[in-house]
Order: C-alpha cells, then structure tokens, then sequence
C-alpha cells in the first residue's frame, strides 16, 4: 500500500525514522516503520524510493526487513539528498515508496553454494541477501563472504562482519582494506585480487557481486578466468532514477529499465544489452 | 451524414466547453500548439483547425509540462501529506491529427502497461475524449505512414471529422466516449449527404522495415558521430515530440510547506543521468543523441512493439540545427555492418 489516500504508486508512505546507526564517517543506516510497522514487504535486492518533504527524493536499496517490524537503509553521503539525510535524527517522519525492482533470486539460488562479493557501500544491497541466506540458512550450502574497503574506518556493519556472521554455520568472512594500517591483521589489497587469491572454486556456486563500477569490472573478470559461467554470476547496477516504475526515461539500459526490470541481473543478462553498465 | 457545418465550429467549441475543458489546435502569436478554448483572444490567436502540424503537439493535455503531485507539510519532525492533486476533470482535445493521436497511444503503453499504472496520466487520460481531424492533404514533412499511421483514419480518436471543404467536417462518432461528446451538440450538427475528397498521398517516406532489427547491431557504429555532431542538445525536439514523456520530479517549497511536482525532462541533457557523486553513464552528447533515437527505433519497439515516432514530421522543423530523422533512418537502412 504506497499511502493512506491514494493508491498512486508516485505517492510515499509516512514513516518514523526509530533509529540511526553510524556505520562509517559517511554512512548511516536508517531504521523506518510507521505505526504498525512496515510501510510494505520487501524481497532481498529490492529498492525503496526515500523522501525528504522539502529536499527531495533519491532511491536506495532495503539493506535489510526485520521481519514486519522496520526497514533498514544503509546510506553513503554523497550529494544533496544523502548530505541532509545524515543530518536528521530519531523521531523524524520522512516518505518512503516502494519497494521496486526484482530482487535478487533467493528461490533459484537454493540449494547452491553462495559467494558474495562486494566493496564499499555495495554491502548495503547484498546484506539482505547474506541475511536471508541465515534466516532460511538450512536452504542454502556454503556461505562465503569477500568484503573490502578503502580503511578499516569505512567497513560497514562492522559488529555482524567481524562478530555476528564468522560465526553462523559453514560461512567463511573474507575482510579486506585498500592499504595498511597499524592495528590492522587482516589482508591488504583490493577486492578483485583478494578474490583471486582466495580462488573459490565454482562448481555448485553462485557469485553475487556489488561495489563501485571499477570493482564490478574487475571481479566480473577475475570470476570468468576462474571458471564461473555467466549464468553463475548476478551483479546490481545503478542508473540516475525518479519515478522507480518503468515511466520516467532515464534509468534504461537498451530496453530495460534498471528500476523495474533489474536491478539485479546475472552476467548472461548483461551481455545481451548495449555496453553502457 | 451527420455534418458539422464550419460556420457552427464557435459554437460546438462553447457548448462543448460549458462542461470539459476544450483543447484547440491554435496560432497564439509567433507561437501555436493546444491551447484552452476558453483562452482564445481575438486579438492574438487564430484557430488552426486547417495547419499540419501546430508546433507544439496536444500531450500537454495528458502529461503537462508542468503538474503538481502533492502537497506537504513539515512541521519539525512531523510530516503530513496534504492533497494529491489527481486530475479528473473532463477534457476534450479537439482537432488533433492521426500521429498526434498516435502519439497519445504511445504514451498510454508507457504509463498504463508493464506492472504500473501511473496515477496521475490515469486520471487524466481516462477524463479526456478525443476529436480527431482526418488529414486528406498531408504536408511537406509528414511521413506517417511509414512509421504505421494513416492519415484519413484515426482509430484510437473517440469522433472522428472529416474535412469536406465548404460542406463541412462529417461528424463519425466510433466510441461511446465519442457518443457522450455527439450528444452535447446533436442540435448543432446537420443531417446531409456530402462528398468527401480523395485523399492526397503522404509525399515524404521512409523505409522503417527492419530498422529496430538491424539498430541491435549498430551500437558501436560511426553514425552516431556523425549525425550528433551539430546537435546543441538543447531538447527543442523532446519537446515538440508527441511521444517524448521522460519527466523529472522536482520540489518546491517555502518553509514548512510545499509539493512535489513531474515536469518535462529531456535525455539530451546532461543532468538527466548524472548521478549524485559524479558518475554520468551518458555524458557525452553522442550517447544521449543515441539513447534518443535507440529509444524512439529500437527499444520502444522492443518493449511495446511500436516505435516511438509517429511521423509527425515537427523535430525536423524545429532542430536548429538540421537534424533530420529521416535522414537517420535512411542511413540506418544503408548502414554496411561488419559481419
């Protein structure tokens, strides 16, 4: 139910923001619920349109639903929208509307192994994934997680990457930052060549990768010399979006609309569209 | 024969315009486009129920270039959506052309189909009836007929007139829609037999047949270069276009209050994709002039089976700087690919 008066999907819900969560120096997470609790259900990968009255409207994946209890948005500041979103406290209402887009395939995926790939805020969207692979974890086999970032002060959720996840069954914590750092064990480097490092083998896997377009690129590459074939390999990309429902324009690559028709794509999906992700 | 005689048109217009808002092709100074009959001024305007094709195209009255959506109010941390500002009173839009009318087709796949209705285009297209004017005498730059459109039929119109000179518009209602709007001037229209002209051909065409196939395998190819070279990006043809609907949603406010609102947005600007943080996926000019006429030949085609020009001939007319669509699809039609 997008609000109150009106089925028009353009139209944002109220919602109380219940909590905040400095993740990083430039991200927080958001809880939201209104006052019975979610504003709508949403599937791992989906986006959720956020709305700040009198500044504006930007899109965001769900990092996670606790059950029908609040939404989660993790968000990086970077513009106009983000900027003021940081500066908002516990007790605000602000709009959301949604949730759009396809989600990741969480039925198709049963029964394989699971790699997760990401760097920076592209945890935010791949965090409902790997947590809805732990609610329903007997569906799923293996778990592993490769995870990096400029320094150890820009990992997000620190406290499940470090404390929570490492010790769910059969899950693997992979954690790395660009460059070193005094109090810092773990591995140095970027992502895609940790990756390879780690040389996870493909056979009953499935890759699931975000991050910065560069890391994207990369990792897509690193994972086809290793074997992974296209249908293994399911990627988010990110378009400029205003409407969320297929009908505003700037969002297409070729003929789909990144807001309705993906985000969520596997490499074989990708290939058939023009080259402009 | 129900006929309306020109020389009743005021009055049609008056009567119709007593409960609907009535859209009337017009010449408003150097400017013409749709305009509200209830607007018209003697001094300034001219009726144009005769000119192909007034330069601006009838979509306004469906998407306007400017709607508001809601209204707000913020109060510290409370926030309060006041109005949403769905429009459903009655409009006609009167005299349009077949690739006008088509054009509101292509808009309706848009905004009504694929998993979401759109509020607010709902609204308004449900409450508007179409009087469309059938051309027997196309002009210098149409060619809809090869984009699929013929010009003497207007299936999609709710009444449909037709010119017979100095007898009159044959009045032929073909919805009930269409019949609502008879009925509001029956006493107005004449019961007669007249000769309709023959239809003039269409001189100006082009071969679309194959093009969306063939534009799978042209992404890369040089005469996007070519043809955006002279382009301002300026977005004279996204506006003058009766299929081009990309909009932007906006803001404005004052203190605690405010609303939002969609406007028209062109993809020949830059901002269009500009993501916050910097990264365009379409910054130069030769990726957003290829993203047009891809959306227009190609993807819209792919997802609507239709393209996205209705041949309307008003991009060619308007573009400073002489980009022809035509031209486009010919050169797409020759174009030698690699195999």
């Amino acid at each position: 139910m997008p609000n109150d008066n009106t089925l028009n999907p353009l139209v944002p819900s109220i919602v109380e923001v219940i909590d905040i969560v400095d993740e990083t120096p430039d991200v927080k997470t958001f809880y939201v619920r209104n006052e019975t609790g979610v504003p709508f259900d949403v599937m791992p990968g989906q986006l959720a349109m956020v709305s700040l009255m009198p500044t504006g409207e930007a899109m965001f994946s769900v990092s996670w639903q606790e059950e029908k209890e609040h939404l989660q948005f993790a968000i990086k500041r970077v513009g106009l929208m983000t900027d003021e979103l940081h500066t908002i406290e516990v007790g605000q209402k602000i709009g959301v509307r949604g949730p759009y887009g396809n989600g990741f395939p969480v039925e198709p995926c049963k029964g394989k192994d699971m790699l997760f790939i990401a760097g920076g805020i592209g945890l935010a969207p791949l965090r409902s994934f790997i947590k809805y692979c732990f609610k329903n974890r007997a569906d799923y086999g293996k778990i592993q997680i490769i995870y990096g970032s400029r320094s150890y002060a820009d990992l997000c959720f620190k406290d499940e990457l470090f404390n929570q996840w490492p010790k769910e069954k059969d899950t693997e914590v992979f954690v790395t930052i660009d460059n070193p750092e005094e109090a810092w064990k773990g591995n140095v480097g970027f992502v895609p060549s940790y990756l390879e490092q780690l040389n996870p083998d493909p056979s009953g896997k499935i890759a699931v990768s975000c991050g910065p377009p560069i890391m994207i690129k990369f990792v897509l590459k690193a994972l086809e010399k290793m074997g992974y074939t296209d249908e293994q390999v399911i990627t988010t990309l990110e378009m400029r979006m205003k409407c969320g429902i297929g009908k505003c324009g700037r969002c297409n690559i070729g003929s789909e609309y990144i807001c309705l028709d993906g985000p969520v794509f596997n490499l074989a999906q990708l290939k058939q569209l023009p080259p402009e992700w | 024969m129900k006929v309306l005689n020109k020389n009743k048109i005021d009055a049609v217009l008056n009567r119709l315009a007593e409960q609907s808002e009535v859209f009337v092709p017009m010449q408003r100074g150097p400017q013409s486009g749709f305009f509200a009959w209830k607007s018209f001024e003697n001094k300034t305007d001219k009726l144009a129920l005769d000119v192909l094709n007034v330069y601006l195209p009838p979509k306004n009255v469906v998407l306007p270039q400017t709607e508001k959506m809601y209204s707000f109010q913020q109060e510290g941390v409370e926030v309060k959506i006041e109005k949403v500002y769905e429009d459903p009173n009655p409009k006609i839009i009167f005299g349009i052309r077949g690739c006008d009318a088509q054009g509101i087709a292509c808009l309706d796949q848009a905004f009504l189909t694929r998993g979401y209705e759109d509020g607010f285009y709902k609204a308004r297209r449900e409450a508007t009836t179409i009087i469309a004017n059938a051309c027997y005498a196309p002009g210098p730059n149409c060619f809809c007929t090869s984009m699929g459109g013929n010009p003497a039929e207007v299936p999609t119109a709710d009444v449909l007139l037709r010119d017979a000179g100095e007898q009159g518009y044959v009045w032929e209602s073909q919805t009930a829609k269409g019949q609502a709007a008879t009925e509001k001037i029956a006493d107005l229209l004449e019961d007669k037999q007249v000769t309709l002209p023959s239809a003039k051909p269409v001189t100006r065409t082009v071969n679309y047949e194959g093009v969306a196939e063939k534009l799978k395998g042209m992404f890369e190819h040089p005469i996007w270069a070519k043809y955006s070279e002279p382009c301002q990006t300026c977005g004279i043809c996204t506006y003058s276009c009766p299929t081009c609907y990309c909009f932007d949603i906006q803001v404005k406010n004052w203190g605690e209050e405010g609303y939002r609102f969609r406007c028209y947005d062109s993809c020949m600007y830059r901002e269009y994709t500009l993501m916050a943080g910097g990264h365009n996926p379409r910054e130069a000019t030769v990726e957003r002039f290829r993203n047009r006429f891809l959306h227009k030949l190609q993807f819209f085609n792919e997802r609507y089976g239709t393209p996205l020009c209705t041949g309307c001939g008003r991009c060619m007319v308007v573009c400073p700087a002489g980009v022809s669509i035509v031209q486009i699809i010919n050169e797409i039609k020759e174009a030698e690919l690699d195999a």
